[in-house]
């Protein structure tokens, strides 16, 4: 279930239309940390299509939560366990191979986890 | 019995010696080496983020055969201030950048966003030359890449670390060796729900 975009307010670098609807709290965290350092991002801006059928209709597309333009650079953030992201994985790997002049990044549980320690614990960064 | 095992018989999350202080000390003195080649006939300014890189700082200084400035930064720590503030400097630099040589010092760089917003915010300020020099480099999670980071102690695995400078919600800096931490004894940083 996606969350009420009720701090769009307070996102700053945000770059896009609509009021981002984050997921979980790791994407939300995510977010905090990219606007805390005026990193310009989009959420979910773009879908990268995978498969088609034999319609032509998408059977398989792999959406990433963040886009950073100033780097363009996606960013997929996963709070699955690392043992269970086999299939996000394979999706990455196809775009890779379908799309390879796009950067993406994924950002595993553990990641942001680290992160948000590191930037709470006021580790330096 | 030394700090590291007093603080460890104490309950805190202190694991085990990553670098011990003859390593890092032989690398700080080749690193040391390396910059005095680097800035043979001038007279650059080392810039260093408070309060983690102090150490480094002040080691580096001296292992640094070419005479220099110092001047120290402290950065607003994520989260603080008002809500929709971002990071900003709570200490600024004594002296103008213009025409100077800017080497900035730093502990660990991570996702480069701190040292992005560093070389962003003293380009502006018309110095001869930045560049960047850390300790520690993790580059898994490197979100930037417009770095000027030239020189790198010592690139180190996806860990925690504490002491040589390094704390956690200002502790353990004092520790001479770097340590592991061990991250599952810390508090959950965040709701994945």
């Amino acid at each position: 279930m996606r969350e009420t975009p009720t701090e769009t307010v307070r996102f700053q670098a945000y770059r896009g239309s609509e009021p981002p609807r984050f997921v979980n709290g790791a994407e939300r965290e995510c977010a905090r940390i990219l606007d805390w350092y005026g990193i310009p991002w989009e959420y979910e801006p773009r879908s990268f299509v995978l498969e088609r059928d034999a319609q032509g209709r998408v059977t398989s597309a792999f959406t990433p939560d963040f886009y950073l333009p100033e780097q363009d650079l996606y960013i997929e953030v996963t709070v699955m366990k690392q043992s269970l992201v086999t299939r996000k994985n394979r999706k990455l790997r196809e775009v890779r191979r379908l799309y390879p002049d796009v950067k993406v990044k994924l950002f595993y549980r553990r990641d942001i986890e680290r992160l948000a320690q590191r930037y709470r614990l006021r580790i330096a960064s | 019995m030394t700090s590291a095992e007093r603080l460890r018989a104490d309950g805190h999350p202190i694991g085990e010696v990553y670098l011990g202080r003859d390593e890092i000390a032989a690398r700080v003195a080749e690193l040391g080496r390396e910059l005095s080649d680097a800035y043979a006939g001038r007279m650059p300014v080392l810039v260093a983020p408070l309060k983690s890189s102090a150490v480094f700082l002040a080691d580096l200084s001296r292992a640094f055969g070419v005479d220099h400035e110092l001047d120290v930064i402290e950065l607003a720590p994520y989260g603080s201030g008002r809500t929709g503030g971002g990071v900003r400097l709570l200490k600024d630099l004594d002296r103008p950048l213009a025409g100077r040589d800017v080497l900035l010092v730093e502990d660990v760089v991570d996702t480069g966003l701190t040292l992005g917003f560093l070389t962003r915010c003293f380009a502006e300020r018309g110095p001869a030359s930045l560049a960047a020099v850390t300790l520690l480099d993790r580059p898994y999670r490197r979100l930037v890449d417009e770095i000027p980071l030239r020189h790198v102690g010592f690139t180190v695995p996806d860990e925690l670390f504490a002491g040589y400078g390094l704390g956690l919600d200002e502790r353990w800096r004092a520790l001479p060796d770097l340590h592991v931490v061990v991250a599952d004894e810390l508090p959950a940083a965040i709701d994945a729900a």
